[in-house]
């Protein structure tokens, strides 16, 4: 088990982390750009020094401020890092690039790239490749380390979105099959919750809320951790504030039930669906979104439930209570 | 009438590159067509005549072999900012650059002639940094030790440190990641600026006059004989000088193209 308790300090705000990852878990770190995450892998994988807490992994210890001389090195700490740079070195092959780390055999490493397509690309130098080729060349490098926890920072972002999916799948699946455990660093809540089984949402430095991926979204505990889970409307009804996710709130007949009304500003596709924009008027007041498979007219007045929308006191100091309806 | 202009340009450019070419290679045509065969061979075979030549490439090979050991830790360390007051030792770096070579000679006869305490040291050791082999290598790395460090530099900045790094977490030490990625990428830059370096080294003269006329290496045998005999008796080791130190140059900077062009 992973149990990572520090902080590292940055130029705007110290990263400070409570987290455990038992072994065998995926484990997904949620947050915008600057929050954090790349900071907390990077102090797991070795490459920072912390400025507080320990890190250990297992019975060692593998980073701590209280005496940094005795952090392990990158390669001893049983720990992988896959960037979104793949990192291979032009002056080695596929196959060699592949069968890098020590101990790992030709065979191994041809095997291992046959395995994720890489075939007919084994003889060949990293210079040719296609970006989402030498991600998968990265990855069998990385898998075929020997490493108890594999941290991933945005490894497939620069891929197209079938093609980053696809190798996040074909991630999981092969970390699934040897029972090593992975942090992924994302922000993009579908990858996240297409690859992990725990979510935790990073924010300037904290972590704000872990949990089940579906049963955060559910239940943020924050307006800051709903906003980064996807809630986009935030209807005031005086005291209380109304946080509306755009899949969470759908349209109703009247008498139906609906406790929003609403009149229809504009409309976008948005894949199969349409993309409503509202603005709410009555008890709950505000703009929101609502994702509805049918379309409607400019200016339509309509009514919308949002069952079990959270609701935050106004206004929110930051961190305020969750209460359910 | 646009297509026009841009052809007249690009022949304009070309004839410039062209006068430029001759004009740096003219030095070389104007040696080969003052010599003949003849009088390179009658100038090789006096008795003697080799012992510059040999004297030359070894002092110039262990120059090289110091320059080498402890050139490139410095510019490693230079080129990946690990050194503090990074500034101070870059100008230590190109202060014999600057300096010309005859005031360097005059400084190290300051520095470690025999009135010095680094000569004293040296004299209970036997050795002597004036006129001897020892000043000639001295001399040599003073001369030419810049070329390497600054150009060592250059060739490990184009190494990624995100590969370094990869190579760390990958479960490379520092010295396997150094031998496995840093040395191969570097190499090419690295055979360059060794090149050059090589070229200095062997056609060091300036501070060589002041700290080492003896033993006789190349260029002093090709001053000594301008002064006594003629320009025509120095040109066969002018381009005798120039057969040994050009070809390892030329040849790195063939191989170091080839090597770039596969990365």
């Amino acid at each position: 088990m992973l149990v990572a308790d520090f902080e590292v300090a940055r130029r705007e705000f110290s990263v400070r982390v409570h987290l455990q990852v038992p072994t065998g878990e995926r484990l997904a770190l949620l947050g915008r750009s600057g929050a954090g995450k790349t900071t907390t892998v990077e102090a797991i994988a070795g490459l920072l020094r912390l400025s507080g807490g320990e890190i250990r992994l297992g019975d060692r210890q593998l980073s701590s401020a209280r005496h940094p001389a005795a952090d392990l090195p990158p390669g001893q700490r049983g720990v992988g890092l896959l960037r979104q740079n793949p990192g291979l070195f032009p002056h080695l092959t596929v196959l060699q690039n592949i069968g890098y780390a020590p101990g790992v055999s030709p065979a191994a490493a041809r095997a291992a790239g046959e395995r994720l397509g890489l075939g007919a690309l084994l003889g060949a130098r990293p210079r040719g490749l296609s970006g989402g080729e030498a991600q998968r060349v990265s990855l069998a490098r990385a898998l075929q380390t020997r490493v108890d926890l594999l941290c991933l920072d945005e490894p497939f972002n620069s891929l197209d979105r079938p093609l980053g999916l696809e190798l996040l799948g074909l991630l999981r699946r092969e970390l699934e099959e040897s029972g090593t455990s992975a942090i992924l660093v994302t922000h993009r809540l579908e990858d996240a919750q297409a690859f992990a089984q725990r979510l935790a949402v990073l924010h300037r430095g904290e972590i704000l809320q872990v949990g089940d991926p579906r049963e955060l979204v559910l239940r943020p505990s924050s307006r800051k951790v709903a906003e980064l889970v996807g809630y986009q409307g935030w209807l005031s009804g005086g005291a209380q504030t109304m946080a509306v996710h755009p899949d969470r709130v759908h349209p109703v007949g009247a008498g139906e039930g609906g406790e929003i009304s609403a009149r229809v500003l504009g409309m976008t596709p948005r894949g199969a669906r349409i993309e409503l924009e509202l603005e709410a008027e009555g008890r709950w007041r505000g703009r929101f979104r609502c994702r509805s498979d049918r379309s409607a007219a400019i200016g339509e007045r309509m009514w919308f439930a949002a069952p079990g929308a959270p609701i935050f006191p106004t206004p929110d100091p930051g961190g305020g209570a969750l209460s359910d309806r | 009438m646009r297509g026009a202009g841009v052809r007249v340009s690009t022949g304009a450019a070309l004839v410039g590159a062209l006068i430029v070419w001759i004009a740096l290679l003219g030095p070389l045509i104007t040696l080969l067509a003052h010599l003949t065969p003849a009088s390179v061979w009658n100038a090789l075979t006096q008795p003697g005549a080799l012992q510059p030549l040999v004297t030359s490439v070894t002092a110039s090979l262990v120059a090289l072999a110091v320059i080498l050991l402890l050139g490139t830790p410095l510019a490693y360390l230079m080129a990946r900012g690990r050194l503090p007051f990074p500034r101070v030792w870059e100008a230590g770096v190109i202060l014999p650059l600057l300096t010309p070579p005859l005031v360097i000679g005059l400084l190290l006869i300051f520095m470690v002639g025999p009135e010095t305490p680094i000569g004293a040291a040296l004299s209970h050791l036997n050795l002597s940094a004036t006129n001897t082999f020892l000043a000639l290598v001295v001399a040599e790395i003073y001369e030419s030790v810049p070329f390497y460090v600054l150009g060592a530099m250059a060739a490990f900045a184009t190494v990624d440190p995100a590969l370094e790094q990869a190579a760390a977490l990958l479960g490379d030490n520092r010295l396997r990641t150094w031998r496995r990625v840093t040395m191969p990428l570097a190499a090419p830059g690295l055979a360059n600026a060794l090149a050059v370096t090589w070229a200095r080294a062997m056609g060091a003269f300036g501070a060589v006059l002041i700290i080492a006329y003896h033993p006789f290496g190349l260029p002093m045998q090709i001053w000594v004989t301008l002064q006594e005999t003629g320009l025509a008796s120095a040109l066969p080791y002018a381009l005798v000088l120039l057969v040994v130190a050009l070809p390892l140059p030329v040849a790195a900077y063939i191989w170091s193209a080839r090597a770039r062009r596969r990365l």
